[in-house]
């Protein structure tokens, strides 16, 4: 039987690894917290490590989907199914005119536009108190049970039976993610990331391909935010502050942007640590800021990038062949200085 | 009327300090191309410098002086051992190093000073107010207006009328051409960088009796200052003046008419900026 | 005392493996486990941006775990939770103190909407959590069984503060508010204008600003162009700060008076300076050079503990943590259920004087202080910024309450 390649590599790797975390992490919910932002951090390296985007706007998208989740649960009543669903699309249209506005510039301006939208949608979301409960954000969020076609799943009433239902999402997110990634329109992506004055020469439209890697990332980050709402009962402001989005952008490169693998190592680094950290020594912000400073000066990989040198040195040289579109290297698919100088 | 005239020299006290803040940032980023994320945290050093030299001798004239001399030969040493390493690398590095830098600053300053604001006293011979009917306006603003007015003023003569503003200018348009005429590029960017961070030093100096020192006043300016630089166009010294003032008027003007909608607008006019003229108003195209 | 450790879930599996169960009949199994520890958790926001608060909050709880020592015979087990200032992460951690550390007390909070979130999330899960944030909802529209509160609702503050005022002066018949944009800034205005209407006074202007504005100046305008007797600040914290330091260089203290109706106590006052603070008027929650014997006692400890005089979180979680343990001693059992019948109603001798737990709403019956700053060579120490004005409790009747129970 022949196996596709996106069920091989790192998807069994995270398949062990979501099967392993419950039990070596301290608690579920922490382990649950780690899926979560994985998810959101799949969304972002979509962008930045597959597109090229440095987008501060993923808070924007995981904060609508917490609202747009909690709101179709407590006012209309509806399902689980149906309130992700919904923060799917919110999520999709949103990012289509953050997005689609934002890839208007390139380089430190698009930076700065989604730096500039992060903040309208924070300060919109705190004035429309109505709707998104301000400050206070919004209590009693319920987590339904899982229902398919009427039948009931699972009430997810229990800490480890909600993680099964996030480790099938985050499973499943992906497969689809590393399917999309390995076909012609991933290709495209990396084409652009590459090179974007090339990619158009050859005749894509590059913006059309932009903006629906914008859509997917704000679709998947979207769901993360529903999935966070559900899970603390609760839709906090914080969850569209620009300082959501900077998380999201710290664990993305923290964890690599060579591999979706790494988008869970570096949620689950940046948790975990944090939480480890924070308990002991309150100033714990520190380490990070040392942290982010060593990656950019030692290893730019992030730590896929480690694990990935440490397995061909390991490997020597033996002739194997791994996932080579994917490894290859993250740091010289941005913009450059040189390009920089006739970016916008 | 004389609420708004009085809005209008609110917004030029404010305005005169964004620009400080902003200057510097424009002036890196137009030599460098590099975006300094840590610059809100030169800001923040300024005031707590500030506070700690008046602190120990009660002047605050000297801290004026000291302060942001401190923080500039901080910033210089930051780049002339780390951020050197990192301007061929892409933007999303630049910024990464420069956050973790901020942080870094900003929980030292914890640290040291603790998670309490602290307060910094007006100068004695600044103190008082000038009263002009109804209104009273600290005679504290009108010195940050007229001297940063002054610093502005020396800053476009050393950027207009001396060799080494040549060099910035002709870097900002070229820096390989710059280079092979014989300079040491990266002798002007560590100076460059220095004086960039110096007048942070000296914007977080000025505002320290007016807001006081807290930990995190360093990530709430950045975010003012980036609005500033990217209206008045990234890398220009005129930009940076009047993108300043504006800023600081909006708000001022805004308070007396719409105030929940002051940041909305700001934020609001930045995108629109970069959309519709992305070298803003005095940028180089 | 143990701090919250990575491999305490590890630590935790093998000690259950370790204990011989099997061995032990069911009576004397139960009787042991009546002599474990009794877990109770302080939840402040010690990183992040509100560690001001957080810090002090839990040295007070710190404070009371030492000072009681034991309860019921059973040695406490006192864990702490770093909010991060993150109402998100406070959930989350304890909803793991909760499910994984049997977590059932609970006390802290330094953001109101964590507090709000802690309190719904504590009563999910039938436990007990006393806060002293500033939300009414709290005790109000939100209230819930679980979900008990030390400080005084905005309310009381208003009434202690505003009508005490108008009394002594009667001529400031202008008044001008400066106000944040939600709940609490709204609570606290709605409660000023109703006395305002009451007593006549012409409420000539009020300027709202976001939570994030640093800068006052054209809010100080504004009013000033109004012409106030009577400058009212509803704003709280690092912004109440920002606006008192620039009031003062506006010279607005020498044709008007400043009253900040909510203050965060000493640190603020520290912070501020006695120059500033000079002639200013005040709302606290707390204040440390009070004659009670409530207070009197916690200034002893505090001193000798921490060499420092006690501010308003150390005094709110002190006393939190205090009336937990007090109840659970009545109780005679660590079953919350029990514990919080013993809470409600509960009297005591607190910091600011007899302290009653008011049993529909679980608000805590206090006083509330008018200070008003006094030049710095009148201080007798270097904490002693202020003079009490009046001091007394004001709270709304049953009938006009939000919280409905189930």
């Amino acid at each position: 039987m022949k196996i596709p390649r996106f069920l091989k590599g790192t998807t069994i790797a995270s398949l062990v690894a979501v099967l392993i975390l419950p039990f070596v992490l301290p608690s579920t919910s922490l382990a649950i917290e780690v899926l979560i932002f994985s998810i959101a951090a799949l969304g972002c390296n979509l962008l930045l490590g597959y597109t090229g985007l440095l987008s501060f706007g993923q808070g924007i998208f995981f904060g609508m989907g917490s609202y747009a989740t909690s709101l179709c649960l407590q006012r209309l009543d509806a399902g689980l199914v149906t309130s992700l669903l919904l923060a799917f699309v919110v999520g999709g249209l949103v990012a289509a005119v953050v997005g689609g506005l934002s890839i208007r510039r390139r380089g430190i301006y698009f930076v700065m536009l989604t730096l500039a939208f992060a903040q309208m949608f924070y300060f919109m979301a705190y004035t429309a108190s109505g709707l998104t409960g301000g400050d206070n954000g919004l209590l009693d969020v319920p987590r339904p049970p899982l229902r398919v076609f009427g039948f009931e799943i699972s009430t997810l009433g229990a800490s480890l039976s909600y993680y099964v239902f996030v480790a099938v999402l985050f499973l499943a997110i992906f497969v689809a993610l590393r399917r999309i990634i390995h076909s012609p329109f991933g290709s495209t992506l990396l084409a652009i990331r590459d090179n974007e004055e090339r990619a158009t020469a050859i005749g894509y439209n590059t913006r059309y391909f932009k903006i629906v890697a914008f859509m997917i990332s704000g679709s998947i980050t979207a769901v993360a935010g529903g999935l966070y709402a559900m899970f603390l009962n609760f839709a906090p402001l914080s969850n569209i502050e620009h300082l959501m989005g900077e998380q999201i952008l710290f664990m993305t490169i923290i964890g690599g942007t060579g591999s979706l693998f790494g988008s869970f190592l570096g949620a689950g680094f940046l948790i975990v640590v944090g939480d480890v950290l924070s308990a002991i020594w309150p100033r714990w912000l520190m380490l990070l800021g040392f942290l982010l400073i060593a990656i950019v000066l030692f290893m730019r990989g992030g730590l896929w990038g480690c694990i990935e040198s440490l397995m061909g040195r390991f490997r020597g040289h033996q002739n194997t062949k791994k996932d080579p579109p994917l490894s290859e290297s993250p740091t010289g698919s941005l913009s450059t200085k040189e390009e920089a100088k006739n970016e916008r | 009327m004389t609420l708004y005239l009085f809005q209008v020299l609110n917004g030029l006290g404010l305005g005169m300090i964004y620009f400080l803040i902003a200057v510097g940032l424009s002036i890196i980023f137009g030599l460098l191309n590099f975006v300094n994320f840590a610059h809100g945290a030169f800001f923040l050093l300024g005031s707590y410098f500030c506070y700690q030299v008046v602190a120990l001798t009660g002047n605050f004239w000297l801290s004026l002086l000291i302060a942001p001399v401190i923080v500039g030969a901080i910033a210089w040493f930051a780049e002339s051992n780390l951020l050197n390493r990192v301007y061929n690398l892409p933007h999303a590095f630049q910024i990464l190093i420069t956050l973790g830098m901020a942080l870094v600053i900003q929980e030292s300053a914890i640290m040291v000073w603790g998670t309490v604001g602290k307060n910094i006293a007006v100068p004695d011979l600044l103190q008082g107010i000038v009263q002009m009917g109804d209104f009273a306006y600290p005679i504290y603003r009108l010195f940050v207006i007229s001297f940063s007015a002054v610093i502005a003023l020396l800053l476009w003569l050393l950027l207009e009328r001396t060799r080494f503003g040549a060099l910035v200018r002709a870097g900002s348009e070229n820096t390989e051409m710059v280079s092979l005429l014989g300079v040491n590029i990266f002798k002007l960017f560590s100076i460059t960088f220095g004086l960039g961070a110096t007048l942070a030093g000296l914007a977080g100096v000025l505002a320290a009796p007016l807001r006081g020192a807290d930990p995190f006043m360093g990530a709430e300016i950045l975010g003012i200052a980036f609005v500033v630089v990217v209206i008045g166009g990234m890398g220009s010294f005129t930009g940076a003046l009047v993108g300043g003032l504006l800023v600081g008027l909006v708000q001022s003007i805004m308070s007396s008419l719409w105030p929940p909608g002051v940041h909305l607008m700001i934020y609001g006019s930045m995108a629109l900026v970069i959309l519709i003229r992305p070298y803003g108003l005095f940028g180089r195209a | 005392m143990k701090r919250r450790t990575f491999i305490k879930g590890t630590l935790a599996a093998a000690a259950t493996a370790s204990i011989p169960i099997i061995s032990i009949p069911a009576s004397v199994r139960k009787a042991l486990s009546a002599q474990g520890k009794i877990k109770f958790a302080s939840t402040a926001s010690v990183s992040g941006a509100f560690a001001e608060n957080g810090k002090f909050g839990e040295m007070g709880s710190r404070l009371a775990v030492k000072t009681v020592g034991k309860v019921l015979g059973r040695d406490i087990d006192y864990i702490t939770i770093d909010t991060e200032g993150n109402a998100g992460k406070a959930v989350r951690k304890v909803q793991e103190a909760i499910n994984q550390d049997g977590v059932r007390f609970f006390c802290g909070g330094t953001l109101s909407s964590t507090g709000l979130a802690i309190g719904k999330e504590v009563a999910s899960a039938g436990g007990v959590y006393i806060t002293p944030v500033g939300a009414d909802e709290v005790t109000g529209s939100e209230c819930n069984k679980s979900t008990f509160r030390w400080s005084v609702p905005t309310y009381g503050a208003i009434e202690q503060t505003v009508r005490p005022l108008i009394g002594s002066f009667p001529n400031a018949k202008r008044w001008y508010t400066i106000t944040p944009e939600y709940v609490f800034g709204e609570a606290l205005l709605n409660n000023a204008k109703n006395v305002f209407k009451e007593k006549n006074i012409e409420h000539v202007g009020n300027s709202y600003h976001s939570l994030q504005e640093k800068e006052f100046s054209g809010y100080l305008t504004n009013a000033m162009a109004a012409k106030p007797d009577v400058l009212l600040l509803l704003n709280f914290g690092g912004q109440s700060s920002a606006s008192i330091r620039q009031a003062v260089s506006f010279g607005m203290k020498n044709n008007m008076m400043i009253l900040l109706a909510w203050s965060s106590g000493l640190e603020q006052f520290r912070s501020l300076g006695p120059d500033t603070l000079d002639g200013i008027y005040l709302g606290a929650q707390y204040w440390h050079e009070v004659d009670t014997p409530g207070n009197n006692a916690l200034l002893e400890l505090c001193r000798k503990e921490y060499d420092i005089n006690p501010n308003y979180p150390i005094a709110a979680d002190y006393t939190g943590a205090r009336i937990i343990f007090d109840a659970i001693t009545a109780a005679g059992s660590d079953d919350p259920a029990a514990v919080i019948s013993k809470m409600e109603g509960y009297k005591y001798q607190g910091p600011t004087g007899e302290e009653t737990v008011r049993a529909f709403d679980h608000q805590v019956i206090k006083d509330y202080y008018l200070l008003k700053g006094k030049p710095a060579k009148a201080m007798k120490d270097k904490d002693s910024f202020v003079d009490v004005v009046s001091s007394g409790k004001s709270f709304a009747s049953q009938e006009e309450s939000l919280c409905k129970m189930s």
